[in-house]
């Protein structure tokens, strides 16, 4: 029997702002996990720190709410040595392309099968509404006593230059859209990037609800393709795709930027290199008998030969 | 002769290392014991890198002396670094060719070392040229001195192996082999087999070694004859290991059960993740028995991270630092003592503080490995001793991460990291795999952070459902900031440590070499250990009796026994001897005892602690002096 949307619903409060554009994302969370029917004890969230960090704890599933911009590289770990497991990460802006932008950036490199759910509001909304890495120059939110001195970085193009091989872009307060996003991004193989526009109401008095229903459109709505059809278009696509990602002001494109299903996963080049590595992960290899090392004096001998003299 | 200490000197990156595997082998292979220590700057090639080592045919040697008897030079630089570092009486083997060299020609080395060496020169009547300073170690200190001419003899075997003399100039190192083999009389059938060994797939470096060595022999023993024979070795083993430091780590995690291992290069770190990844497909008689995933991460903050991440799914999971990289691990090691995740992390001390002495060695990061991390958690800090201790302290590392599901911070240095010895094969038949309580199913609701036993049941994320924060959290898991909640979970956390304490035997954790009537309490950790052992036997033969104390886990801390032994001496009679400026290891002996030690012999130059400065400083403390620091090492 396939699993229920409040199936996936934990016990725990979910203590955000009333408005919170977090929940839009937690409900497309909810619907993607359960059209999807993941199993829960397969499926593991992992987050940061902020507010965004929290939502593991309102997923029933695995949940791994780490430290200050460390989910991307705890969510490796996890994922290799278990590559059987579905792993998304749900985390800030702050998070992921500030403290964390050095683990954002590798992990475009290694293509490993692991989503992000950018939480993408401009601010630092936990520690009361400081300028995130996503909060354009010149601009200035209530909270903050001058207006932002440093430029922002766009998430969009960051992912295309580290190497994600699916980029997208959601709106919180579109759910059913988000979800399908969601759903695309967990069934790609290889890292995936949902940059999620959520508006902070408390803190955010420049990108409101308001702000984004004037702007926001859906790509697919135009004759956009963002799929790499063969390897040979790779470059255009990319092209394409970084164009795309400039337009960041007046209108605000939704949608999937970018999709290339011709990159080896980071699980498929481990692979290459030991080739029982998929069926037979680490986390399933047995380390002992009955108590002992599966390696005994005799294979040690045979194991570390190169190391042994023997004199005769 | 029944022991030789040499040192092979010249720049980094000239065939150092090989020319010491190469005649560690082949030692090896004749019976010998052998201790080599590597000391190098932190460079890639050009700077001053030496070989140390012990050559002995009674036992199998844990310490090097200084001066030596032997010393071989591949550049002038090498004899004047090293000139004092021999033995009046010993042997010089160096190239004819630098004669004519003075200080002013080596700008390899440190202008501090220049001006040392030029006042010093004043006095001894040398006029800063090889020539003369040549001339005096021969006349004055009565050494040997053996020049050759090092580009004939590269011209002659260019012509002999019809190679360019550019390309034969790369075999120099294997000239000085070839006299070390010759004054030591050491079969060319074991040059050969060392040879092959190291070049296995490469037959035309073995057969122009081999050409080159064997030339130089036959011209050395013409000349000088087998001076530095040594006695036919009484050391009986048909087998031995020869491996250094990072080697016996890597075997141990292998062995261990090891599955992930993630690290960021770092010195002296690095070369055991290498070595794991050589044995990342576990194989043995073409069956599988598992596999490794070796992955050099971003930053050491990703590779605690990852392997915390890893630890979660059930594998073993480590990674490998030195103090720079342990720095940026501290929020990772915080996160996990919270989570009770059992993270093992390698720790090879190095000259601190920030990148300090980056290839050179130390022990001072005893105090920062125990308090390491904001608040209060359990962890468990061995140290190991020598290589043997590492070898088994690293399978132990696990299994004590796992049984009392903590993260363990496994001590060592540069010095055991970069030093290579003979060793006998370990034996695993009593060696043990405990996964404490880790379970592999579970039925009905599961509370990771279950409060009804000291230790909760661990089940690994794809079995079931469970919660992880490093926040404050309740059963489940889930951020908890109730005041009840958290003084339950904070004392749960904690009171690990007790029971670790009672389970873990005290003769575990510490050792104590000597006798019921000893009089000298020697007092240490770490590598210091080797040249501690041996200092007592040299101590017992003028007659003093002298055991040792020897600290191997530092967390929990085995109070009761350390106490009960130092408070079977005199004060005045307990010497702490340590690689570090504060004396570390005994700030801990007072924390948990009471009991202050007053006396200290320590080293903080970035060299190792050699035998004889340590019995010399040991005797001005008998004779009333409180502290003493060591200096020896160029």
């Amino acid at each position: 029997m396939a699993r229920k949307l409040t199936d996936y619903q934990s016990d725990v409060w979910v203590d955000w702002c009333p408005g919170c554009g977090n929940f839009g994302i937690l409900a497309s969370m909810y619907r993607a996990l359960s059209e999807l029917d993941l199993k829960p004890e397969e499926t593991i969230i992992v987050s940061g720190i902020g507010c965004s960090g929290k939502t593991p704890h309102f997923i029933k599933v695995n949940g791994v709410h780490t430290l200050h911009g460390r989910a991307i590289p705890f969510a490796m770990g996890i994922k290799l040595a278990n590559p059987k497991l579905t792993v998304i990460i749900n985390s800030g802006d702050g998070d992921l392309l500030g403290i964390g932008a050095g683990h954002f950036v590798a992990l475009g490199r290694r293509n490993i099968d692991l989503t992000i759910i950018l939480h993408d509001n401009t601010v630092y909304g936990l520690t009361k509404g400081q300028a995130s890495p996503t909060l354009k120059r010149k601009l200035k939110p209530k909270a903050l006593p001058k207006p932002n001195i440093q430029d922002a970085v766009n998430p969009i193009a960051l992912a295309l230059a580290s190497g994600y091989t699916f980029i997208a872009r959601g709106y919180s307060m579109m759910v059913d859209h988000l979800k399908e996003l969601i759903k695309k991004s967990i069934q790609h193989k290889g890292a995936a990037l949902v940059d999620v526009l959520q508006p902070c109401v408390t803190y955010d008095n420049i990108h409101t609800i308001e702000y984004y229903k004037k702007r926001v459109y859906k790509l697919e709505d135009s004759d956009w393709n963002p799929i790499v059809d063969k390897p040979e278009e790779r470059e255009e696509k990319i092209i394409k795709a970084w164009i795309k990602s400039q337009e960041y002001d007046e209108k605000i494109p939704i949608g999937v930027f970018y999709q290339d299903p011709y990159i080896d996963s980071f699980e498929e080049r481990i692979n290459e290199r030991i080739n029982t590595y998929l069926e037979n992960p680490p986390a399933k290899q047995k380390i002992e008998q009955n108590g002992k090392p599966i390696i005994n004096n005799e294979t040690f001998r045979k194991i570390f030969n190169q190391y042994i003299i023997k004199i005769e | 002769m029944k022991e030789l200490s040499l040192i092979i000197g010249g720049p980094q990156g000239a065939g150092l290392e090989t020319s010491a595997q190469i005649l560690t082998y082949s030692l090896a292979y004749s019976g010998y014991g052998i201790i080599s220590d590597r000391e190098y700057f932190s460079n890639i090639k050009g700077r001053h890198s030496y070989i140390h080592s012990l050559v002995s045919s009674k036992r199998i040697p844990s310490s090097l002396t200084y001066p030596v008897q032997l010393i071989a030079a591949l550049d002038h630089e090498t004899i004047f670094t090293h000139f004092n570092s021999l033995e009046d009486g010993g042997v010089m083997i160096y190239d004819v060719l630098t004669e004519d060299k003075t200080l002013d020609d080596t700008p390899s080395m440190e202008e501090s070392l220049k001006n040392k060496l030029r006042s010093e020169f004043k006095l001894l009547g040398i006029d800063g040229s090889i020539k003369s300073l040549i001339k005096y170690i021969k006349n004055i200190k009565k050494v040997e001195t053996i020049p050759l001419n090092y580009f004939e003899i590269i011209n002659e075997v260019s012509k002999k192996i019809a190679l360019p003399a550019s390309q034969a100039a790369r075999y120099v190192s294997s000239i000085v082999i070839g006299a070390i083999a010759g004054l030591m009389n050491i079969k060319k059938k074991y040059i050969e087999y060392s040879l092959t060994r190291r070049f296995s797939d490469k037959p035309e470096l073995i057969q122009h070694n081999k050409t080159i060595i064997n030339m130089v022999y036959n011209k050395i023993i013409e000349k000088y004859g087998y001076k530095l024979e040594l006695e036919q070795s009484k050391l009986k083993y048909r087998e031995l290991m020869i491996v250094s430091g990072n080697d016996v780590v890597a075997m141990g995690k292998i062995v261990g059960g090891l599955r992930y291992q993630s690290y960021y290069p770092i010195t002296p770190a690095a070369d055991e993740s290498f070595t794991i990844e050589s044995y990342e497909k576990l194989k043995v008689n073409d069956k599988d028995i598992g596999s490794i995933i070796v992955i050099q991460t971003e930053d050491e903050i990703a590779a605690i991270t990852s392997a915390i991440g890893a630890t979660l799914t059930g594998v073993r999971a480590s990674t490998s630092t030195s103090g720079p990289g342990f720095s940026l691990m501290v929020e990772g090691l915080g996160w996990a003592g919270m989570n009770e995740a059992p993270i093992v992390i390698t720790y090879y001390q190095r000259g601190g503080p920030s990148t300090g002495l980056p290839t050179r060695g130390s022990q001072g990061d005893l105090l920062f490995s125990l308090y390491a991390s904001h608040g209060e958690f359990p962890r468990i800090v061995l140290a190991s001793g020598d290589h043997l201790e590492a070898f088994y302290d690293t399978i132990e590392a696990f299994n004590l991460a796992e049984k009392y599901q903590t993260p363990v911070i496994h001590l060592l240095d540069k010095f055991l990291a970069n030093s290579i010895v003979t060793l006998n094969v370990p034996n695993l038949s009593s060696t043990t795999i405990e996964r404490g309580a880790l379970i592999e199913k579970v039925s009905g609701e599961y509370k990771r952070f279950d409060l009804s036993k000291p230790i909760s049941l661990r089940a690994v994320l794809g079995a079931t459902i469970m919660w992880y924060t490093g926040d404050e959290h309740n059963e489940l898991g889930h951020i908890n900031e109730d005041s009840e909640n958290r003084e339950k979970m904070y004392r749960k956390r904690l009171e690990k440590l007790k029971i670790a304490n009672e389970e873990i035997p005290e003769e575990r954790r510490v050792s104590y070499y000597g006798s019921e009537d000893d009089e000298i309490l020697l007092v240490g950790w770490g590598f210091t250990k080797g040249v501690v052992m041996d200092t007592l036997n040299i101590l017992n033969d003028k007659g003093i009796k002298a055991g040792y104390l020897h600290i191997r886990m530092f967390s929990p801390f085995p109070s009761k026994f350390v106490k009960e032994m130092l408070n079977k001496f005199e004060e005045n009679n307990i010497i702490a001897i340590e690689h570090n400026y504060l004396a570390q290891a005994a700030e801990i002996i007072h924390i948990n005892t009471g009991i202050k030690i007053k006396k200290n012999v320590i080293k903080y130059n970035g060299r190792p602690i050699y035998l004889n400065e340590l019995v010399e400083a040991i005797l001005r403390i008998l004779e009333g002096e409180d502290r003493v620091v060591l200096k020896y090492g160029p």
